[in-house]
C-alpha cells in the first residue's frame, strides 16, 4: 500500500480515538498493563506497596481492563486481517541474510528490553507518545521524536553490521 | 515519487494551509467583537428589565428566574433582593459560576446599586455568548424609588400610571417597603445551584 | 461534542469496544504499510527504505490538521483528551534508550506486536524482551528511575505556543518540512539502492 495513504488512514484512526475516547494510539502502555496485572495476580501485597505498581492497581477493574489493552487486541486482529489478505501470514525470522538466526533473536531480545525500559522512562513509545503527541502538538512528542530518531541516526553507524 | 504519492502529499500541504489561514484570519469570538458591534450591543434595549417587571416575576414565584447580585459580599448581606445569588463582579468569571450563568433555560437578571456594574457584567457575559442575561434597569436605586417607595402620580396622569402605582404599592407591601423602608426583608437565601457535568481529561495513553 | 468518553457521553463498555475497533484500523494499516518487516523499519536509518518516515509523518500531520479543525470549530475539546505532559529530561533520555532498542531490535512496540502475531519469530522475541524490560524497570523503579522520571517537568506544553507562533503556522511549517523531506528521501533512497541491492 502507498505509504502516505497508510499514514493518512492511521492519522484518521488516531483522530477517531481522540474523538470517541480521548485517547491516543499506543502500544507499550498495554504491555505495561499486562505486566502490572500479572504482578498483581502473583503477589498482590507487593503490587499494592511498590510505588511503580501502587498507582496502577486497586481500581474497580483489573489493571488489564484498560482502553489501551483492548486497542492493542484490535491491533492484533487488524494486523492478522491485513496480513491474511496480502498473503503475508508466514512463520519466519525477519532478518538480513548475513545475520545468523541466533544473533538476530538475541539482538531482538536486547532491543526489546531497551525499548521496554525506554518507553517507561520516557512516558510512552513511538506511537503512544511521539505520534499521538505530535498530533496534539505536544512538546513532549517532538522531544521524543528527537530522542528516538535523532538518537537513532547518531548511533546507526555503530550498529550497521546488524543490518547492511 | 509516483503520482498518487505526490497527490497525497499535496493534499496534506493544502490541509495544513487551511489550518494556517483559518488560524490567522479567524480569531476567537473575543477578538472578533469590533467597536461598532459593541455599540450595537450596548444600544439594544431588550437587555434591560424594568423594576416593575422584576417585581412581578418575583411575586409570581417565577421558577425560571435567577437573580444575581453583583455587589460586594458586605453590601449583599446588608440588603438584597429576595432569592438573589451574590456573585461580586470581580468573581464573575470564576468557573464555579459558569453553570449558573451559561445556560439557556433560566432568565438571569443582574443588578447592582445603579446599572453600571450590571452593564459591565452583561458585556462580559455577552462576549462569552451566554444567553438570557438581563440587567435590572436603574439597579437597586430605581428599585427603592419605584417599588419600595412609590410616589403617587399627578392627578392629571394617565390611567395606566395609576394602575402602575397601585401595582407598585401592592409590591411595596409585598417586599416590606412603605413605612418600613430600609429594613431588611425576609428573604430566601439561595444556595448556588451547581451541577457540573463530570469533565476530566483522559489519562493513560502509552505512559 | 467530543471527546465523548471523558465527558461520560458513552459508557465504559462502548468505549472499550470502540477502542478495539480503532485498534483494528491501526493494526490493519500498520501491517499494510509494511511495518512488520524489520528490514524496512531499519532502512530509515541506513537510507535504503524510508517507509517509517513517510507513514509516521503523514499520520501525525493528518491527525494534527484534523484535530486542529475539530477543536477550532468546537466539535471536540482537545484539552479534555490525553495530552502527553512534557518531562523533557526523561523523555529525551528515554527516547535515546529507545533509539538503541530500535536499531538493535529492529522494531518498536506497536510494530513488534503486529509482526509477532503475523508470524515473525524475531518480533515475538522482541515483545518478550519488551515485557522483560518493563519488569526490570518496574522492579528497579524506586532505586533507579523514580527521581529521573519526574525531573524536567514542564506540564502541558503546546509546541507552537512554546515557540511563540500560532498552531496553524506551526502545522504549516511542519507539513512543508515533511513534504520537502519526503521528496529528499525519495532521491536519497534511489541513490543508496542504486549502488547496492538491499533485500527487503
Amino acid at each position: 500500500m502507498n505509504s502516505y495513504l497508510a499514514g493518512i488512514f492511521i492519522g484518521l484512526f488516531m483522530v477517531l480515538a481522540y474523538y470517541f475516547s480521548g485517547e491516543g494510539l499506543g502500544a507499550s502502555g498495554a504491555l505495561k498493563s499486562v505486566v502490572v496485572a500479572s504482578v498483581d495476580a502473583v503477589n498482590h501485597d507487593y503490587a499494592s506497596n511498590a510505588s511503580f505498581f501502587k498507582a496502577r492497581v486497586g481500581g474497580e477493574h483489573s489493571p488489564a481492563k484498560t482502553w489501551l489493552v483492548f486497542e492493542v487486541l484490535g491491533v492484533i486482529a487488524g494486523a492478522i486481517i491485513s496480513a491474511a489478505f496480502a498473503g503475508r501470514l508466514k512463520i519466519e525470522i525477519g532478518k538480513p541474510t548475513h545475520i545468523t538466526n541466533k544473533k538476530r533473536l538475541i539482538a531482538a531480545l536486547i532491543g526489546g528490553a531497551l525499548f521496554g525500559i525506554g518507553s517507561q522512562l520516557g512516558r510512552g513509545c513511538t506511537s503512544g507518545m511521539v505520534m499521538s503527541g505530535m498530533g496534539v502538538l505536544s512538546l513532549s512528542g517532538f522531544i521524543g521524536l528527537i530522542g528516538i530518531f535523532g538518537g537513532g541516526y547518531i548511533i546507526a553507524y555503530f550498529f550497521r553490521k546488524l543490518w547492511i | 515519487m509516483n503520482k498518487s504519492s505526490i497527490l497525497l502529499v499535496v493534499l496534506l500541504v493544502i490541509g495544513a494551509f487551511g489550518t494556517f489561514i483559518i488560524d490567522t484570519t479567524q480569531r476567537e469570538p473575543f477578538d472578533k467583537v469590533q467597536p461598532c458591534d459593541l455599540i450595537d450591543i450596548i444600544a439594544q434595549t431588550n437587555k434591560f428589565v424594568t423594576t416593575d417587571e422584576l417585581a412581578r416575576k418575583i411575586m409570581s414565584d417565577d421558577p425560571t428566574l435567577t437573580i444575581i447580585d453583583l455587589r460586594s459580599k458586605t453590601e449583599y448581606d446588608k440588603y438584597s433582593l429576595s432569592g438573589a445569588i451574590n456573585i461580586p463582579l470581580e468573581n464573575l468569571s470564576e468557573e464555579k459560576y459558569e453553570d449558573v450563568l451559561n445556560q439557556d433555560v433560566r432568565t438571569v437578571i443582574f443588578y447592582s446599586n445603579s446599572s453600571d456594574l450590571a452593564v459591565k457584567a452583561w458585556m462580559l457575559t455577552s462576549r462569552l455568548t451566554y444567553k438570557n442575561i438581563f440587567i435590572l434597569q436603574g439597579g437597586l436605586n430605581r428599585w427603592v424609588e419605584t417599588i419600595l417607595k412609590p410616589k403617587p402620580p399627578k392627578e392629571t396622569a394617565l390611567r395606566t400610571e395609576f394602575e402602575m402605582y397601585s401595582f407598585r404599592r401592592a409590591a411595596s407591601s409585598y417586599f416590606g417597603g412603605g413605612s418600613t423602608v430600609g429594613e431588611t426583608t425576609i428573604k430566601k437565601k439561595v444556595a448556588l445551584p451547581i451541577k457540573r457535568k463530570k469533565k476530566s481529561a483522559a489519562g493513560g495513553g502509552c505512559d | 461534542m467530543g471527546p465523548l468518553f471523558p465527558q461520560e457521553l458513552i459508557s465504559e463498555e462502548i468505549n472499550i469496544l470502540i477502542g478495539f475497533f480503532i485498534g483494528i484500523g491501526f493494526g490493519f494499516f500498520l501491517e499494510a504499510a509494511g511495518f512488520t518487516n524489520t528490514k524496512k523499519l531499519a532502512g530509515v536509518f541506513y537510507g535504503y527504505d524510508f517507509v517509517v518516515l513517510k507513514v509516521f509523518f503523514s499520520a501525525a500531520i493528518t491527525a494534527a490538521i484534523l484535530l486542529f479543525f475539530l477543536n477550532h470549530f468546537g466539535i471536540m475539546d482537545i484539552s479534555l483528551t490525553f495530552y502527553p505532559k512534557t518531562f523533557w529530561i526523561p523523555t529525551l533520555i528515554g527516547g535515546f534508550i529507545m533509539a538503541f532498542g530500535f536499531i538493535i531490535g529492529g522494531f518498536c512496540p506497536g510494530t513488534s506486536i503486529c509482526a509477532a502475531v503475523t508470524g515473525k519469530i524475531d518480533a515475538m522475541v522482541f515483545v518478550l524482551g519488551a515485557i522483560i524490560g518493563i519488569f526490570a524497570y518496574a522492579f528497579s523503579f524506586d532505586a533507579l528511575w523514580k527521581d529521573l522520571r519526574n525531573s524536567g517537568a514542564m506540564g502541558n506544553v503546546n509546541i507552537a505556543e512554546w515557540m511563540g507562533i500560532s498552531d496553524g503556522l506551526f502545522i504549516l511549517l511542519l507539513t512543508v518540512v515533511a513534504a520537502v523531506a519526503f521528496f529528499a528521501v525519495t532521491i536519497i533512497q534511489k541513490k543508496v539502492t542504486a549502488n547496492r541491492d538491499y533485500e527487503l
